[in-house]
């Protein structure tokens, strides 16, 4: 857009000496008004009187492109803009040129600086000729949150989104929220040396979510598919049908009659449950669900007493399941741990010998809702109703031999004549089963021998290098083994407790914790154990090298507790896959960066906390979806959202359609409905990849054109002087770094701003050759982010592809990666470079 | 972690073994009796010479040396058409695949050894990188068998139920190379997979199951005592879990099992009832193969005659 110089002025900022005691300004202002531009100056630009002064000369003379010399357009950019955008210009017509970082503080001679300035400003003069007005582009965020996961990740996710306003659905896959501190009994805190109720805490939580207007609960359902990009995702939702309305009351009757006894998940697969149960006396939502899969009716067995004893109708074996197609401004994930399969390491005899368990085997034992009712017991003492079950499924080899008296494997035994003269239990109470077994199994328990000996193996699949196990730190596990020692020597003062450790790792506030369980008399031995034996008896050997003395111990127990590691749960491996988000070696889901974005996924609009992201204990996870609740929200609230970064934008009338561009790393270029190549602004970084793809020059990164590139080049060129094309990330922050160092280089290097240096091609370099320029240099964006990990290599290839294409021009293109903190490097580097450019300059003139 | 997807069944060179081939040769005949009626595409190629392993851990061989006899030996595969190695002995399968990695990873040795072979005129022997690979040229003939096992349990004739059965995998197997084992390496079931296959009840998990032999090669003739020790922990241990067949799949273990047996019994005072073979013989005669003729029990010194006649195989 050219317009008549009268048009155009230049305001100089002095900034108090900084520029004006390196830079001639006078002598610039000379120059420029010779080519009849005006030209102002003033002491701070960046004070209201300076933009007072700017807002008048625009108003006053009718200005239409404003060029402004001033420190870096990173430090007072926006406030320029915002200044000449309230006088009404649009804010392409603003150009400014940076006289401290990259001038003033790095040039110490005044005349060269002095020269220096007058081209860079000649640059933005040019630059600004081809300067079209840019709208601003906005995204409207759709206001509605989805958190995936009903752990106490994703119950303090959603609570903290829906008490700031924000509409939240939390989607939970099994029948009630709570996840895996439902079932650990009792917590460890870092504040005291007692153990907390995990329900006590857990449970007016739920509630909360139950009651709560801006939250909508969806359990049973899974997250099936999702489209759409941040800011306005298609969520597809599966929901799995209950068979139960929501008249239900939870009275329990149902519980009573049903005739089938399952596997109980939530009691690590004891089968102490009916085909219609609650997960767990305090589910939310408080409705029975009918298990689809040994629920005799729905096998197609006649029973339905559920429905006759019911009377509220609840029952519904017609129940369907359902589908819903919702959009969503943000999303976390919150999917959960799983524990590692014990039997993986079978020198251990997890899934072999009855009376090896695992750390959340034991807290569902000294749980009151457990399968002992909180009784410390060895399982071969009580259970044959369900040995073997503590084998958990995923296991290749099925070492259990113990018969199985599986109900729901016979669907064809008349139910008739199933018991139904049982006990009545308290109303909410599911998790005493009321066959006639299960009398037998509580005669046994009433009085089990309580298991004397104990001994705890740690980093059970943690901290291993070996095929079968982790690399990691489980980091709970350590407090869990110190937390069960402690609940059972307060509760049986006469067991003994060994814990085997490699190291103990009670951080921060937990060491006090950890010296209490040492005064109460629990053992500790530092080794990894190499195998648990079983003797006739039952009883259980566990040999380990006590490595502070280097003896051999053989330690006798009654009950072996691993500590074993904490995995990504299954859910969450699935749940990365849906929402393609990057996850670590182990499946965790990756956040972007471990300090600065902790729960920021690959993703924009999708965030990360609890378990699903790595293992953590509750405090921690609670601290995490707290974070994640409130970057969603200011993802949300941002709308309609500015993009900051400049965009590609197709030139629709010489857009062939072909396609090609559509190989944008990024994937934000597609074809419309009508056919039409189109950008997804919300997704697009501006990389400018497509602009090299595209060969009828069709698409451009707008404030970026080659037209702009050119004629600021234009400006700022003399002959022999380096022309470095600069990254406008991290890499313009080290450039000007340079300058707040103290540090100098030859006045001849000239910087030029690019969105990244994908969008310099060939015929811009041999313009800036023919121009004067002895060497160009490319300063790219090192690849220590998500964005920069795919664009470095593109980067790289396409400087390497230039020089080849170049020919014998190739040598005198250069390539460099900036690190903020290496600013002594990158002004070396054009030290050198511009001294071998002077010499051929030289020759050059 | 090996998939068992990935073993071939095709252009195997059964591999002899000396501690086979001196000891027990019937593995060998047994192996090639199941693979013949496996469909297994296998060649025995008198041209192949000793690992040099038993030597080699008898610090008798030196590293240069072995890698050299390995290096005539893959040229050997290659030439013959059969490059996939397939051996009958982990300590085979572990030297051959180490001397493979050697050679294209240590470009000084793999010269000397070439330069040997040139010196000498055989220049057909020498050794380019990645000539062989050591992932997927190297296999031990349980993996082939495990690869089969559906076929077997199609075609066997001769049910083991109700035997109670064992096994003993190799430390060459699967420590060595943990990495490249089929299944957890520390919890291989290669062989009880196949035995449980031919209806045998595999005590899948018992005290010590992952303690070695006790041969420890050079051991057994220097430090005797020490290595007759272990191997009595272990034959204790299966006396305790009531094993009556212990499998094998490495001559070595089998040596030190199936000969020491009786010299433990009688210098420890103690008594078993266990009987040894090998995984291959194990197959054979599930396949209907001779005990004799082919599974060449009468070269073992536990007499498996009782066993046999109890399972109805004589
Ligand atoms: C034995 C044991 C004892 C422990 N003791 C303590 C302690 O005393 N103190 C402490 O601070 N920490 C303790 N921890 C750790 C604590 O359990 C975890 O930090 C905490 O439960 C993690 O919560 P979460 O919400 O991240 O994951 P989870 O509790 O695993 O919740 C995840 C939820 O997401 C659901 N889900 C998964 N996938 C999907 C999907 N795809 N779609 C929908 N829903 C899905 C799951 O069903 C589950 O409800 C212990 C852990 C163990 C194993
Ligand atoms: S927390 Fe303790 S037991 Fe768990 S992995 Fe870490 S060191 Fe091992
Ligand atoms: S500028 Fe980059 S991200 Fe945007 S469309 Fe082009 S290639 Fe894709």
């Amino acid at each position: 857009m050219i317009v008549p110089p009268e048009k155009t002025a230049v305001f100089i900022c002095h900034c108090s000496g900084n520029i004006s005691e390196h830079v001639d300004i006078k002598a610039v202002k000379a120059a420029l008004k010779a080519e009849g531009i005006s030209v102002f100056d003033y002491e701070y630009l960046c004070s209201s009187p300076g933009q007072d002064l700017i807002k008048s000369k625009i108003e006053e003379k009718g200005l239409e492109k404003v060029v402004i010399g001033s420190c870096t357009p990173s430090k007072h950019g926006l406030l320029f803009k915002k200044c000449v955008r309230e006088a009404g210009l649009n804010r392409a017509m603003l150009e400014i040129a940076n006289l401290r970082e990259q001038c003033a503080w790095v040039h110490p001679d005044t005349a060269e600086a002095t020269e220096k300035a007058i081209t860079l400003l000649r640059g933005k003069l040019k630059r600004l000729d081809r300067g079209e007005p840019l709208q601003d582009i906005k995204v409207d965020i759709f206001p509605r949150a989805l958190v995936i996961g009903g752990g106490i990740a994703g119950i303090t996710a959603a609570l903290n989104l829906a008490d700031n306003g924000v509409s939240t659905y939390l989607v939970e896959k099994d029948s009630s929220i709570g996840g895996q501190m439902a079932k650990i009994g009792k917590i460890f805190s870092p504040d005291k040396l007692a153990e907390e109720c995990a329900m006590c805490s857990l449970s007016p939580l739920m509630n909360e979510v139950a009651a709560h207007p801006k939250i909508t609960l969806l359990t049973r359902t899974e997250v099936e598919a999702v489209r759409g990009s941040a800011g306005k995702f298609k969520v597809m939702l599966r929901t799995r049908p209950g068979y139960v309305r929501d008249t239900c009351t939870a009275c329990g009757r149902c519980n009573r009659v049903c005739p089938v006894l399952v596997e109980n998940e939530f009691n690590c697969g004891h089968k102490d449950k009916k085909a219609i149960s609650m997960r767990f006396s305090q589910s939310i939502p408080k409705t029975y669900s009918i298990d689809p899969d040994h629920c005799l009716q729905l096998n197609g067995v006649p029973c339905g007493k559920c429905a006759e004893a019911c009377r509220t109708e609840a029952i519904d074996f017609g129940q369907q399941e359902e589908v819903l197609e919702l959009n969503f401004g943000a999303i976390i994930a919150a999917t959960g741990f799983k524990e590692y399969d014990a039997s993986l390491k079978p020198q251990y005899g997890y899934g072999i010998f009855e009376n090896v368990l695992t750390q959340m085997e034991l807290a569902r034992m000294l749980g009151i809702n457990g399968p002992t009712k909180g009784k410390l017991a060895r399982l071969s003492d009580t259970c044959n109703l369900d040995a073997g079950n503590s084998n958990p499924g995923n296991s290749t080899t099925d070492f259990s031999n113990a018969p199985t008296t599986d109900p729901s494997n016979a669907p064809t035994t008349d139910p008739s004549n199933s018991p139904t003269n049982a006990p009545i239990n308290a109303p909410t109470n599911d998790f005493t089963p009321n066959s006639p077994e299960s009398s037998s199994l509580k005669e046994k328990l009433s009085d089990p021998p309580v298991p004397g000996r104990i001994v705890m193996i740690q980093c059970v699949g943690s901290r291993d290098e070996k095929a079968g196990g982790i690399p990691y730190c489980s980091r709970y596990c350590c407090m869990a083994a110190l937390k069960h020692a402690s609940l059972i020597r307060k509760k049986y003062p006469d067991t003994e407790i060994t814990i085997c450790y490699i190291d103990m790792r009670a951080f921060g506030f937990y060491e006090n914790y950890y010296r209490a369980v040492q005064e109460m008399g629990v053992s500790f031995v530092r080794g990894r154990p190499a195998e648990v034996i079983r003797k006739s008896d039952k009883s259980l050997i566990v040999r380990v090298e006590d490595t502070l003395n280097q003896k051999i111990l053989e330690l006798p127990a009654d009950l072996v507790v691993l500590s074993a590691a904490m995995l990504p749960s299954t859910g969450t491996r699935v749940i990365a896959g849906v929402l393609n988000v990057s996850q670590d070696e182990t499946g965790f889901i990756k956040e972007r960066h471990s300090k600065l974005k902790p729960v920021d996924s690959s993703v924009d609009g999708i965030f990360v906390c609890g378990t699903a992201q790595g293992p953590k204990d509750i405090t921690d996870t609670i601290a995490q979806a707290g974070l994640a609740a409130a970057r969603a929200r200011a993802f949300i609230a941002d709308s309609p959202k500015v993009l900051e970064h400049e965009l590609a934008r197709i030139n629709q009338l010489t857009c062939t359609r072909c396609g090609d561009c559509l190989s944008c790393p990024f994937d934000a270029l597609s074809f419309s409905e009508s056919g039409r190549v189109v950008v997804d602004p919300l997704v697009c970084t501006g990389c400018g990849y497509c602009t090299e793809i595209c060969e009828k020059g069709a698409v451009q990164v707008a404030g970026f054109t080659k037209s702009q590139l050119k004629s600021e080049i234009e400006g700022v060129l003399e002959a022999g002087d380096l022309l470095g094309f600069v990254n406008s990330g991290i890499s313009s922050l080290t450039c000007d770094n340079i300058g707040n160092s103290v540090l100098s280089y030859p006045s001849n290097v000239k910087l030029v701003k690019v969105s990244t240096c994908l969008v310099v091609d060939k015929e811009l370099i041999m313009h800036a050759f023919r121009h004067g320029a002895a060497s160009v240099l490319f300063v790219e964006d090192p690849p220590d982010n998500p964005r920069a990990e795919v664009i470095f290599p593109l980067a790289l290839r396409h400087f390497e592809k230039l020089k080849e294409e170049l020919g014998a021009d190739g040598s005198r293109l250069h390539f460099k990666k900036a690190y903020v903190p290496n600013t002594k490097g990158l002004a070396g580097t054009f030290t050198s470079l511009a001294r071998e450019g002077e010499m051929n300059g030289d020759m050059v003139r | 972690m090996k998939p068992i997807e990935n073993v071939p069944d095709r252009k195997l060179l059964l591999f002899k073994s000396c501690m086979v081939s001196q000891e027990y040769p019937g593995i060998e005949s047994a192996t090639g009796y199941a693979f013949d009626r496996l469909g297994v595409d296998y060649f025995v190629n008198e041209e192949q010479s000793c690992c040099t392993g038993i030597g080699h851990y008898t610090d008798l061989f030196e590293g240069l040396t072995t890698a050299a006899i390995a290096a005539r030996n893959f040229a050997v595969a290659r030439r013959c058409g059969y490059p996939n190695i397939t051996c009958l002995c982990s300590t085979c399968y572990a030297v051959n695949k180490e001397a493979c990695e050697l050679l294209n990873t240590n470009a000084e040795v793999r010269e000397k050894v070439n330069s040997i072979f040139r010196e000498q005129g055989m220049d057909d022997l020498v050794y380019e990188k990645g000539d062989m690979d050591p992932r997927s040229n190297f296999y031990h003939a349980v993996e082939v068998l495990l690869s089969k096992v559906d076929l077997i349990r199609e075609n066997k004739q001769l049910d083991f139920s109700g035997v109670k059965a064992a096994a003993h995998h190799a430390c060459h197997y699967y420590k060595v190379k943990y990495q490249d084992v089929v299944g957890n390496p520390e919890n291989p079931q290669l062989i009880d997979d196949i035995a449980a296959a031919c209806g045998a009840d595999m005590v899948r998990w018992y005290e010590d199951r992952t303690l070695t032999c006790g041969m420890g090669f050079s051991q057994l003739h220097l430090n005797r005592n020490t290595s007759l020790q272990v191997t009595k922990a272990k034959l204790d241990s299966l006396k305790n879990a009531g094993v009556e067949l212990m499998l094998h799949m490495c001559p070595n273990c089998h040596i030190q099992y199936d000969r020491y047996q009786p010299v433990i019994e009688k210098e420890f005072g103690v008594e078993y009832d266990t009987v040894h073979m090998n995984i291959g013989q194990f197959v054979a005669l599930a396949l209907g193969a001779d005990p004799y003729e082919v599974c060449g029990f009468q070269t073992h010194s536990v007499p498996l005659e009782g066993f046999l006649e109890r399972i109805g195989a004589l």
